[in-house]
């Protein structure tokens, strides 16, 4: 089985949001339940101040904190699926811890204030049991592994579009866009990138393009000193996450 | 002998009234807004997910974890002064942790299905499974005891044997619930091996309040009322332990607080610099809820007296409280990984809702405490510590 892996080239990515706006349409998520985000970062000061951003799905970490603490199972990671760490909506409870420790932030539970005004839950009421039924919705459904609109109470996250990668062909090493026949099966985020600043493919092969990127341009890790080791690697300057700082008080 | 218990009187038929109109009124308040907005009547979110109802239930679980604590100096210790408040520290435990139960069913979003998933997938990894397994046992060992107490078996070979077990069990569980958050090292506010040491002191700390508020209202807050026995350890062991718990508290908090401050890392020094100390709310729980109650139990002429201790029970409570508040939000409130989408510490405001809960919660545990006044002996003690305390009395009347 693969052992699916993302590499996001910085050097490359615009912030365009193209990967954020795909995934929201791909598996119909609110406002604000961003299974993927580009974050913004501003460090140092003039004359030498930065900008810097970074796409942010989840990690789907080789060790991850999510799945340990989360006491029904609800979370978890399926080697058999790639190792992407999935959330069954039959079992969570909703108790928010994975929430907690999740050290990427990257969990949503959507039955919280909306974002947005007007609440997309009161214009397109929920139907079989889903917290929201938009007038389109991707027909994809898989509860057991979180795919599809969530009902309420649990918690929702990025499956790395596995309602696509798990129709590729096995033993496929990269999942590119690029090449027609295997376009249906990519990441929405990864197909969309414009610049191609994300590739996606499985890291427990040899000959895959995503290991010879990590290996041949330093691919990093990510808050690495948590020991989460996400399978999402960034290439590039600037892929490191300065440390929190408030708002200066006026 | 001039006792009285107040509760099993009229006062008592009032208070239970009113109690029950508060606890339907929040449980129907929570409900309808639960139903018709979801948990979007919460003002927790997915950046700040654990909020006040979190922090009720942590309170109210750890002062049920404190009296079954005390409980234990008598049962497990052979504190033997400590038998007159025995079996109302038990009834009291399990009537504040039932309560705090309830809050937390109503926070999470799926509660029933937790009655099937939790043992049918056995995630022993998870410390929120074992909170689940501990608090399971200690609430059946409570009962246990008290059903020994109620049937005036204090001192047989079983009765300290499931006393024992409830000890254990007691800790297991508070010494868990701290390790759901000292074992967070992507939260660095609450990582910290030594919690279950501070859970514990504080669980005390909150049950003595608990202990001393109920005690008092039972005798209508006049020691008259009580009996020998209690009058004395009111008088006597109880505000000096009460007093040294507190001082525990106190130094537990600033060594947190000073490692805190001192330590470089943003994630921690920032909780204590930005939200806790520049928090007036903060500030006051610490001054009036902690340190002031402290330094009256620590005045041999002030401790002593039904005044001082009342206020310093209620003052404990709000203190205590907020602690807890501040605790469970404090370790949430710099954003993980979010940007300049949140590019300031989090702010958390408990909603409507959220407050229902606390409230409810309250209303639960008056409920059932004055249902129990009135049903059960929560007065009964070993025969022998009655002689003794007599004696003691009568002992002290000829001195003088
Ligand atoms: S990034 Fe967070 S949610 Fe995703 S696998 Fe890692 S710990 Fe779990
Ligand atoms: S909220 Fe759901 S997925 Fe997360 S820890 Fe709780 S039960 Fe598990």
């Amino acid at each position: 089985m693969a052992k699916w892996g993302m590499v996001i080239d910085l050097d490359k990515c615009t912030g365009c949001q193209a990967c954020t706006t795909a995934c929201a349409m791909e598996n119909n998520t609110l406002p604000g339940e961003s299974w993927q985000d580009v974050l913004f970062y501003h460090q140092g000061k003039y004359p030498s101040a930065q900008m810097k951003w970074l796409p942010r799905p989840c990690m789907q970490c080789e060790n991850p904190s999510c799945v340990h603490v989360c006491p029904t199972r609800a979370t978890y990671k399926d080697m058999d699926a790639g190792g992407i760490v999935f959330v069954d909506w039959n079992k969570c409870i909703g108790c928010k811890y994975c929430m907690i420790a999740c050290p990427y932030g990257v969990r949503f539970y959507a039955d919280e204030k909306p974002l947005l005004e007007p609440d997309l839950r009161d214009i397109f009421p929920g139907s079989n049991g889903q917290l929201w039924s938009p007038p389109y919705q991707n027909p994809e459904q898989d509860w057991k592994r979180g795919i599809g609109i969530q009902p309420a109470g649990v918690v929702s996250k990025c499956t790395f579009c596995y309602h696509k990668v798990s129709k590729a062909p096995a033993g496929t090493p990269d999942l590119d866009e690029d090449i027609p026949e295997l376009k249906e099966y990519v990441p929405a985020c990864v197909r969309t990138c414009a610049p191609k600043a994300r590739f996606f493919g499985d890291l427990d092969n040899p000959e895959s393009q995503v290991n010879r990127l990590i290996g041949d341009k330093h691919g990093v890790r990510l808050k690495d000193h948590t020991g989460n080791k996400p399978q999402v690697y960034y290439l590039g300057a600037g892929a490191g996450v300065p440390a929190f700082e408030p708002k200066p008080r006026s | 002998m001039n006792q009285e218990n107040i509760i099993k009187g009229p006062a008592g038929l009032g208070l239970l009234a009113l109690s029950a109109i508060v606890l339907l009124a929040s449980f129907g308040y929570a409900i309808t807004s639960l139903s018709s907005q979801g948990h979007a009547a919460f003002n927790a979110t997915s950046t700040v997910p654990w909020g006040q109802p979190i922090a009720t239930y942590l309170y109210f679980a750890l002062a049920s974890s404190g009296l079954g604590l005390i409980a234990s100096l008598p049962l497990v210790f052979g504190f033997r002064k400590f038998y007159p408040v025995v079996k109302r520290c038990i009834f009291l435990a399990f009537i504040i942790l039932i309560s705090g139960m309830a809050v937390l069913a109503l926070e999470l979003g799926n509660v029933f299905r937790m009655l099937w998933v939790i043992p049918l997938n056995l995630q022993i990894q998870s410390a929120m499974f074992w909170m689940g397994v501990f608090y399971l046992v200690d609430l059946v060992f409570l009962l246990w005891k008290f059903q020994k107490m109620d049937a005036g078996e204090w001192d047989s070979k079983t009765s300290k044997q499931v006393g024992i077990g409830s000890f254990l069990a007691v800790l297991l569980a508070s010494g868990n619930l701290a390790l759901i958050f000292g074992m967070m090292s992507m939260r660095p506010f609450w990582f910290d091996g030594l919690l279950p040491i501070y859970f514990y002191l504080t669980a005390v700390a909150s049950g003595l309040a608990a202990l001393v508020f109920f005690t008092y209202l039972a005798h209508g807050f006049s020691r008259d009322n009580m009996s020998a026995p209690l009058r004395n350890l009111l008088e006597g062991a109880l505000p000096k332990f009460f007093g040294a718990v507190l001082g525990g508290t106190l130094l537990f908090i600033a060594v947190r607080a000073i490692t805190g401050m001192y330590s470089n890392n943003p994630e921690i020094h920032l909780v204590w610099s930005e939200y806790l100390f520049a928090s007036p709310v903060y500030q006051a729980s610490l001054w009036l809820g902690i340190l002031l109650p402290f330094v009256l139990m620590l005045m041999s002429s002030l401790r002593t007296l039904a005044g001082t201790q009342v206020l310093v029970a209620i003052l404990v409570f709000g203190g205590l409280f907020a602690e807890r508040f501040f605790f469970v939000v404090g370790g949430q409130v710099i954003p993980l990984f979010k940007g300049t989408w949140e590019w300031d510490i989090l702010s958390y405001t408990p909603s409507a809702t959220e407050w229902s809960l606390t409230v409810m919660g309250s209303a639960m545990l008056f409920t059932l405490w004055v249902l129990g006044e009135r049903l059960l002996n929560l007065s009964a003690m070993p025969p022998e510590t009655v002689m003794r305390g007599n004696a003691d009395e009568a002992a002290a009347t000829a001195h003088s």
